[in-house]
């Protein structure tokens, strides 16, 4: 049966893409500049994304004895030297301001008053957090959506944001897709503001990550933005006979219903066993202590000493990966920032938390609660110069036939008679991206051939995928996307011939250097897909008098003094 | 494991399970004003749907679900 589709026109100023903890502090500071502000989101704005999962924030204050020296040596030195400086110094100092903004808004803090919250010392023994004060799981975000409310920027929720509008090389709005109803939004805004997630592949293992499928890099990049970070991977394990962590994840003070006592996950920092009963290898001193920031788990497993195991005090559980499969390093990928206010590459589109590659972290995660941080800052900081651009600018204008090219993107798979279910083909694409040794242990002929595969999926599944209906259609989008990213992440895989933090590949076993103190940048040329080396400043390379293994305490299996 | 079914004698029509699926799983039926498990397939188990509902309706199955693997699909 054909749909019968309603096209509805929408204008603001700043039309904000997203409804975590970014995307509603875009939304309020841009009102703040006196813009019109729409703020959409895929799911439930104050509900969806990775930010009601969050439960520390990052806040670096001077009173309280915070040293900015000390933070940030141990940011360098744990990002093994590719974190962008500029971004982390942003974050940190930029963190009291928005602590005092999400005060004034009603989030509460743990601590005894608001002048005095319990500050918990980050794993590293050198940073500190405060953690949120909630009866529930996410009250801090529905905070925050009445507060986005209140600022007078209108909310559109489960309104997918599918394709960006351009006009003279310059974004102009987006068309988005309604789950509910056969509705296309044509949004005209004088600037767009990227606030969504990063890209997961959906694994059944790891709640946060479920409904982010790098639209938000995905359609930059078909519009014409540039791209970083995507060679850094996230580790996270779980336990083999449940996919998931849920009451520690979902739990804070609520009272855990009954039906899901007993599927707690494994917690953060707990000793991990490899099958020989050996404990994992240590971390070097200062780096973060959290289980799964490194790459340990994976490279046991390599060495065929699986299965891995947590000492949980109810018994020893069995612990198996891929439950984060496709998540980057907190705040490495993301679109290319071109200032330190979230401009993109692309004139009229900005970025900001997770959409943003801000490298603050480099390629390991050190600073605890610099995610959630993250995301309040760089929205503030995108919010406001958006504002300020498109009040400068005033009305845009977009030719029908670029509406015309996005509608028939958008309904083309709900078009179709026949082809493939969006479900099969991201079954596909987990099957050959989940496997340890494509991943994580990376070598060069593994991953030309997964992306070999993935480029097949793409000219020749991507095309062919049929939705029967509208929740499908939003499947099939999210599904087109995780397919542009998965090319990404395996071509910067294979693009940076070394390792790094969380970057190994086991035919360069080494940092080098002489040649990667850089980031690996991704465009387009003539509508391919297109890498460069962007070094990173002189100013902020490491010391390379020290001898190689001062340099870098964190030993890789096979690893040689790459410098010579 | 997944969510499995929501028992329309507790459930009172909130809607707040719909909000919270990341996976778009459940819809309302508009018609009973109850919450329905429209499209299970598509669960990611992460339950909350369960923690948030406020009248305990939500019932998950305890079996393993992973879709099967075909040549085409």
């Amino acid at each position: 049966m054909e749909t019968i589709w309603e096209q509805r026109q929408i204008k603001c100023d700043v039309l904000v893409v997203g409804g975590g903890i970014a995307g509603c502090f875009a939304a309020i500071k841009a009102r703040e500049k006196g813009a019109s502000v729409l703020l959409i989101d895929k799911g439930y704005v104050g509900k969806s994304g990775q930010s009601p999962y969050a439960g520390s924030f990052m806040v670096f204050n001077p009173a309280w004895g915070h040293d900015l020296q000390a933070w940030m040596d141990l940011v360098n030195r744990t990002s093994e030297y590719v974190n962008n400086r500029a971004w982390t110094e942003l974050t940190i100092t930029g963190s009291y301001e928005r602590y005092l903004d999400l005060l004034q808004w009603g989030v509460r803090f743990a601590g005894n008053s608001k002048d005095e919250p319990t500050r918990f010392p980050g794993p590293s023994g050198v940073t500190e957090q405060l953690r949120f004060e909630e009866d529930k799981h996410g009250d801090y975000v529905q905070v925050l959506r009445r507060q986005v409310r209140k600022s007078g920027a209108q909310i559109l929720d489960r309104i997918m944001l599918t394709e960006l509008l351009r006009a003279n090389n310059c974004v102009v709005g987006g068309i988005g897709l309604s789950v509910d109803d056969p509705v296309l939004y044509v949004f005209a805004a004088s600037a767009t503001v990227l606030c969504v997630g990063a890209c997961g592949y959906k694994p059944v293992a790891y709640p946060p990550i479920v409904q982010l499928t790098g639209d938000g890099e995905a359609m930059a990049y078909r519009a014409g933005a540039e791209v970083l970070g995507k060679e850094f991977v996230d580790t996270h394990i779980s336990r083999r006979d449940i996919p998931v962590g849920i009451p520690n994840m979902l739990g804070r003070k609520h009272p855990v219903p009954a039906a899901l006592v007993g599927l707690d996950g494994p917690k953060r920092g707990r000793k991990l066993n490899n099958a020989e009963g050996n404990s994992l290898s240590p971390r070097p001193d200062g780096s973060s202590k959290y289980s799964f920031t490194y790459l340990e788990t994976e490279f046991e497993v390599h060495a065929g000493r699986a299965p891995i195991y947590t000492d949980a005090p109810d018994g020893e559980r069995e612990m198996v990966g891929g439950a984060c499969l496709g998540m980057s390093l907190r705040k490495a990928d993301g679109l290319w920032p071109a200032d330190l206010h979230g401009r993109s590459t692309l004139s009229g589109l900005f970025a900001a938390g997770d959409a943003l590659g801000t490298m603050q972290n480099g390629s390991a995660y050190a600073l605890t609660g610099s995610a959630i941080a993250n995301g309040a800052v760089t929205g503030a900081l995108a919010g406001a110069a958006a504002a300020e651009e498109a009040l400068s600018i005033g009305q845009v204008h977009i030719p029908e036939e670029e509406i015309s090219r996005a509608t028939h993107y958008v309904r083309g798979p709900i078009e179709r008679r026949g082809g493939f279910s969006p479900q099969w083909v991201t079954q596909l694409l987990q099957n050959t991206l989940m496997p340890y040794f494509i991943s994580y242990i990376k070598r060069a002929d593994r991953l030309e051939l997964a992306l070999s595969m993935v480029l097949y999926y793409q000219e020749q599944l991507a095309p062919k995928i049929l939705a029967r209906d509208l929740h499908q259609l939003r499947l099939a989008h999210e599904t087109r996307n995780m397919l542009l990213s998965a090319e990404m992440r395996l071509r910067s895989g294979l693009f940076r011939t070394e390792s790094r933090g969380n970057h190994f590949r086991e035919d360069f076993p080494s940092r080098h250097d002489p040649e990667w103190l850089a980031w690996t940048k991704i465009g387009q040329k003539d509508g391919k897909m297109e890498l460069s080396r962007i070094r990173i400043p002189g100013a902020w390379h490491p010391d390379l008098s020290i001898p190689y293994f001062e340099r870098y305490p964190y030993r890789f299996p096979g690893e040689t003094n790459a410098d010579c | 494991m997944a969510v499995e079914s929501i028992n329309p004698q507790l459930c009172n029509g909130c809607g707040i399970c719909v909000l919270s699926c990341p996976a778009d799983v459940l819809r309302m039926d508009k018609t009973k004003n109850n919450a329905i498990v429209l499209y299970p397939e598509d669960c990611v188990v992460c339950c909350w749907c369960v923690a948030e509902c406020p009248t305990d309706a939500i019932s998950l199955t305890p079996n393993l679900t992973a879709r099967i693997f075909t040549t085409w699909g």
